[in-house]
C-alpha cells in the first residue's frame, strides 16, 4: 500500500485550474522526483499535500485512508514533513534546541540527556557525526541547516519528506551531503518527494519521476527506464530547438572592458572584454562570482574596485548613477526584491527609469509617460490592459519582461547586464525573453549575462566565460565548447 | 473536500478581501456621519466653521507625515516637538516682522526634519530611532533656551490669521492648500514619483538609479515645512506658545494618515486620503466631546479605531 497517495486532485484559483486531476502514489523506500517548469503546479501540489490549500476535487490518502489535511501542523502529525526552502531554523539557538523546538511531544519535565541522545542519533543517520549539538544554527552553512531541519523532522517520526529545490543555492560538496542523507532516509524506509529543476539530480538520486506541465500530470516513470532527452521532452512538451532564436554571430568592436576587478571576498583580479552586438555569458554556479561581477559593474557593490571602461571611456564603479550615466543597464537576479516594484503598477514599473525624459522643471508630462508605458508594454509583449494592474499579479515571466522594458529606448546603445535572466520564468515566456535579449544585441547593445543554466548559456552565448570561485576558468567562442566541458569547468576545473 | 475551517479561510486570504475592506470603510463612514449629524451641537459647529479650524493644525502635520509614511519610514516621533519649537521660534522672531518670522520658523522645521531625513536616507538609519533622538534634542534645546517658560509675541500683526476668506478661516485655507500642494507634488512632479518608488521598494529604486538620499530627505523636508506651518498657525491662534503646544500631534497625525488609507509599509498613499483621515478622526473626537465622553475615553476610542483600520488594511492587502 502506498504511504502517500494523491487521488485525482484538482485545485483552482478563480477560473484557472493550477492542478488538473493529478494522481500519484508514493511507496516506502522511494525517492520520487517531481519535475516541471515554473508554473507547472509543483508548489501548489506541495501546498495541497502539506495542508496549506484544500483541493477542490480529489483527495489525499495516507496509508490508504483519505484524509482532510487542515494545516501544516496536521500534516506533520500525519508524518508528512516539508523541508522548507526558506530555512526555518532559529539562528540564535543551538542545533539541539532547534531540533526539539516546537515539538509537542516533549513534556515540560524531560530528561535532557535523552533528548541529546535522540538528536545525536538523528544527526548521525544523516552523516552529521562531526556536528556538535551545542553549535548555534547561525554558524552552519545553508546545506547543513537543511540537514538539521531534516533531522528535526526525523525526531518527529516523519515518514514522507518533501524537499523543494534543496540544492538551488548549495555548493557541490553540500549537495553531495544532502544526497547522502536522502539515501540514508531511503534505507530507513522513508519516502521522499524531491522537487527540482535539475535533471541531472533526478537521475542521480531519484527512483522515479513525475512530470507536471501546466497543471497536468504528464506521467510518472522509473528513472532507469527513461533518459534525459525523454524527460526534457515531457517537461517542455516540445524539443529544445525552438527555444533559442537563431542568429548570425557578428562581433563588433570591444565595448565593455574590465581590468583587475576586485569584489572582496569572492572576486580577485577579474578581467573581461565584451563586444558590441554580442551576448557574453558568464557561466558559473552559486559562489562562482559571475553574479557578483555584474552587480559590481552595475554600481551596486560598495566594496568593488578595479578598472572598467565603456567604449574606451573609463567608468567609476560603486555608484548606480555613474553606471547609468555610462549607459550601463542592469537586470537583477532578485526580481522580487530588487528587479521590479512588485507593489506598483505595470505602467509605473515600465517608466521607472524614464521619468527624467518626461520632466520639465520638476513637473511630469503625464501624457508622455502614459504613451511611453503603452509602447514599452507593446515592445515587451505585456498586455496593455494590464498597465494598471499591480506587478505582483503578473507571472514571473511577465514580471521579468517589465524589468527588460524599462531599459528599452534611449538614443545610444549601451551595455546590458543581466543576472539569471530566466530564473523563475516559465517556458513560453523564456523563449520571448531570449528573443528580447537578441533584439538588444541587434540594436548594437553589448549584452553580458550571468547564468547557472548551461543549456541557456549554450543556447544564447556568442562568447562563454566559465567561472569558478571568483576566477575565469576558460573563454570560448560560440561552437567551441559543449555542455560537458562547461559543466566540468564550473564544477571541478582542472586548473583549480 | 471543499469545506474550509474558519482559520483556513483567513490564512489563505479572502479573495474579495479588498471589496470587504472597502465596504467596511464605507459603512463606517456612513455610521460616523449619521452619529455626528444626530449629535446635538454638531451642526452648529459645522456652520460656525469651528470644526475646520480644529482640524487645520493637526491636519497640516498629517499631510507632512504622509510623505514620511509614503517613503517607507513609518513616522517621525519628533514632529510634535517640531510644531511646538516652530511656534516658539515664530513668536520669538515676530519683532523682525511677520514675514521674516514665518520664514525663520519654516526654515527651522525644514532643517531639523530634513536632517533626520538625510540620516535615514543616506545611512539607512532606523527612522524611529532617529526621530527619538531628534525629539530629545528638541526638548532639551527648547528647555535650555526658554528655561521652560511660555513665550508671548514680541510684536503685533497676528490679527490677519484670525481673519476669514470667503467665509472660511485662514487656518483652514492654509490646511487645504497644504493638502492640494502635497497632492500636486505626489501626482505631478518627478520627486513625488520617486518617493513612491523608494517607499515601495528601496532596493529596486536604488537599482533603478534613484538617489534614496535626495528622495527621502525631500520627503522629510516637506514634513518639516508642514509641521512649521502648523506651529505658526497655532502660535498665531493662541498668541502664546510653549513646548506642550504640539504634544500628541505626531500620534494623531499618523492615525489620520493610516485611517485615510496610506499604507504603513510605504509606496502607496496620498494627501487626499489623509484629508479624509483627518476629517474622520476629528469628527469622532468632536462628537465624543459633544456627547460628554471624557478625554481619556476619547484617546481610547481613537486608539481602537486605528487598531481596527490597521487590521482592515492587512486583510485587504493579503492575497
Amino acid at each position: 500500500m502506498p504511504v502517500l497517495a494523491i487521488d485525482g486532485v484538482t485545485k483552482r484559483f478563480g477560473p484557472n485550474a493550477v492542478l488538473k486531476d493529478v494522481s500519484l502514489a508514493l511507496d516506502a523506500h522511494e525517492v520520487r522526483a517531481v519535475c516541471g517548469e515554473n508554473g507547472a503546479g509543483k508548489s501548489t501540489l506541495v501546498k495541497v499535500i502539506t495542508g496549506l490549500y484544500a483541493p477542490d476535487e480529489g483527495a489525499v490518502c495516507v496509508d490508504g485512508t483519505p484524509v482532510v489535511i487542515t494545516s501544516p501542523q496536521h500534516a506533520q502529525e500525519l508524518g508528512i514533513a516539508l523541508v522548507a526552502q526558506e530555512l526555518s531554523l532559529a539562528p540564535a539557538l543551538s542545533v539541539l534546541d532547534n531540533i526539539w523546538l516546537g515539538n509537542r511531544k516533549v513534556p515540560l519535565l524531560h530528561r535532557r540527556q535523552e533528548l541529546r541522545a535522540r538528536a545525536r542519533a538523528a544527526l548521525d543517520k544523516l552523516g552529521l557525526n562531526d556536528l556538535a549539538l551545542d553549535t548555534p544554527a547561525s554558524a552552519l552553512s545553508i546545506g547543513r541547516r537543511q540537514l538539521v531541519e531534516i533531522a528535526r523532522m526525523l525526531t518527529r517520526d516523519a515518514r514522507v519528506f518533501i524537499l523543494d529545490e534543496p540544492t538551488a543555492t548549495l555548493s557541490d560538496v553540500e549537495i553531495e551531503r544532502i544526497f547522502a542523507a536522502l539515501r540514508a532516509l531511503k534505507a530507513e524506509g522513508k519516502s521522499v518527494i524531491y522537487i527540482t529543476h535539475r535533471l541531472g539530480e533526478v537521475f542521480e538520486i531519484c527512483d522515479s519521476v513525475s512530470v507536471l506541465r501546466n497543471g497536468d500530470l504528464v506521467g510518472t516513470r522509473r528513472t532507469n527506464e527513461i533518459d534525459r532527452g525523454t524527460l526534457m521532452q515531457m517537461m517542455l512538451g516540445r524539443s529544445l530547438g525552438e527555444m533559442y532564436p537563431a542568429w548570425e554571430s557578428s562581433p563588433g568592436d570591444p565595448m565593455l572592458m574590465v581590468k583587475d576587478l576586485h569584489v572582496p571576498p569572492l572576486v580577485r583580479g577579474f578581467d573581461l572584454t565584451a563586444e558590441r552586438g554580442t551576448v557574453t555569458c558568464l557561466a558559473g554556479q552559486v559562489g562562482s562570482g559571475a553574479i557578483t561581477v555584474l552587480r559590481a559593474l552595475a554600481g551596486l557593490t560598495p566594496g568593488a574596485s578595479g578598472e572598467a571602461s565603456i567604449s574606451g571611456k573609463p567608468m567609476r564603479l560603486r555608484t548606480v548613477a555613474r553606471a547609468q550615466a555610462a549607459d550601463v543597464k542592469f537586470i537583477s537576479e532578485d526580481r522580487a526584491g530588487e528587479g521590479i516594484f512588485l507593489r506598483l503598477t505595470v505602467g509605473q514599473n515600465l517608466i521607472a527609469t524614464k521619468l527624467k525624459d518626461h520632466t520639465a522643471f520638476g513637473l511630469l508630462a503625464r501624457r508622455g509617460l502614459r504613451a511611453t508605458a503603452a509602447s514599452l508594454a507593446a515592445a515587451v509583449g505585456v498586455d496593455r490592459k494590464r498597465l494598471h494592474s499591480p506587478a505582483d499579479e503578473l507571472s514571473g515571466g511577465n514580471q521579468q519582461k517589465l524589468a527588460f522594458g524599462r531599459w528599452i529606448g534611449g538614443d545610444r546603445p549601451g551595455v546590458l547586464l543581466m543576472n539569471e535572466p530566466t530564473r523563475g520564468v516559465d517556458v513560453g515566456a523564456r523563449a520571448e525573453i531570449y528573443r528580447l535579449i537578441r533584439q538588444f544585441c541587434d540594436r548594437g547593445y553589448c549584452v553580458v549575462m550571468a547564468s547557472s543554466d548551461i543549456e541557456e548559456v549554450l543556447g544564447m552565448a556568442d562568447v562563454v566565460v566559465s567561472m569558478y570561485r571568483g576566477r575565469q576558468v576558460a573563454r570560448y567562442r560560440r561552437g567551441e565548447t559543449d555542455m560537458q566541458r562547461i559543466l566540468a569547468d564550473i564544477t571541478h576545473p582542472a586548473a583549480a | 473536500m471543499t469545506e474550509l475551517t474558519f482559520p483556513a479561510v483567513l490564512r489563505r486570504g479572502l479573495p474579495r478581501a479588498r471589496y470587504i475592506a472597502l465596504a467596511v470603510r464605507l459603512a463606517a463612514a456612513a455610521a460616523i456621519a449619521i452619529y455626528a449629524l444626530t449629535t446635538p451641537g454638531f451642526l452648529t459647529l459645522l456652520s460656525a466653521n469651528a470644526l475646520f479650524t480644529a482640524i487645520s493644525f493637526v491636519g497640516c502635520v498629517a499631510v507632512g507625515m504622509t510623505f514620511i509614511t509614503l517613503t517607507g519610514n513609518i513616522m517621525s516621533l519628533a514632529i510634535g516637538a517640531t510644531v511646538s519649537a516652530s511656534a516658539l521660534i515664530f513668536l520669538a522672531c515676530l519683532s523682525l516682522g511677520i514675514l521674516p518670522a514665518i520664514l525663520v520658523a519654516l526654515l527651522f522645521g525644514v532643517v531639523i526634519t530634513g536632517a533626520q531625513g538625510f540620516l535615514v536616507g543616506h545611512l539607512r538609519a532606523n527612522p524611529i530611532l532617529v526621530s527619538v533622538a531628534a525629539l530629545s534634542l528638541l526638548l532639551g534645546g527648547a528647555a535650555f533656551v526658554t528655561g521652560g517658560h511660555h513665550i508671548y509675541p514680541s510684536g503685533a500683526g497676528l490679527e490677519i490669521f484670525k481673519d476669514r476668506f470667503a467665509g472660511i478661516p485662514i487656518d483652514a485655507w492654509c490646511f487645504f492648500t497644504t493638502v492640494a500642494v502635497g497632492q500636486f507634488i505626489l501626482s505631478w512632479t518627478r520627486i513625488g514619483r520617486l518617493m513612491t518608488m523608494v517607499g515601495s521598494n528601496v532596493r529596486a529604486a536604488t537599482a533603478a538609479g534613484v538617489s534614496t538620499t535626495a528622495t527621502v530627505t525631500a520627503a522629510y523636508v516637506i514634513a518639516g515645512a508642514c509641521a512649521s506651518i502648523s506651529g505658526i498657525l497655532l502660535a498665531a491662534r493662541y498668541g502664546s506658545g510653549d513646548m506642550e503646544i504640539g504634544v500628541g500631534y505626531d500620534y494623531t497625525a499618523i492615525a489620520a494618515v493610516l485611517v485615510g488609507g496610506t499604507g504603513i509599509a510605504g509606496g502607496s498613499g496620498s494627501t487626499l486620503r489623509t484629508l479624509v483621515g483627518v476629517i474622520v478622526i476629528s469628527v469622532i473626537e468632536v462628537v465624543l466631546l459633544l456627547r460628554g465622553f471624557s478625554e481619556q475615553l476619547q484617546y481610547l476610542i481613537t486608539g481602537l479605531l486605528v487598531l481596527c483600520v490597521i487590521m482592515l488594511h492587512t486583510l485587504g492587502e493579503r492575497r
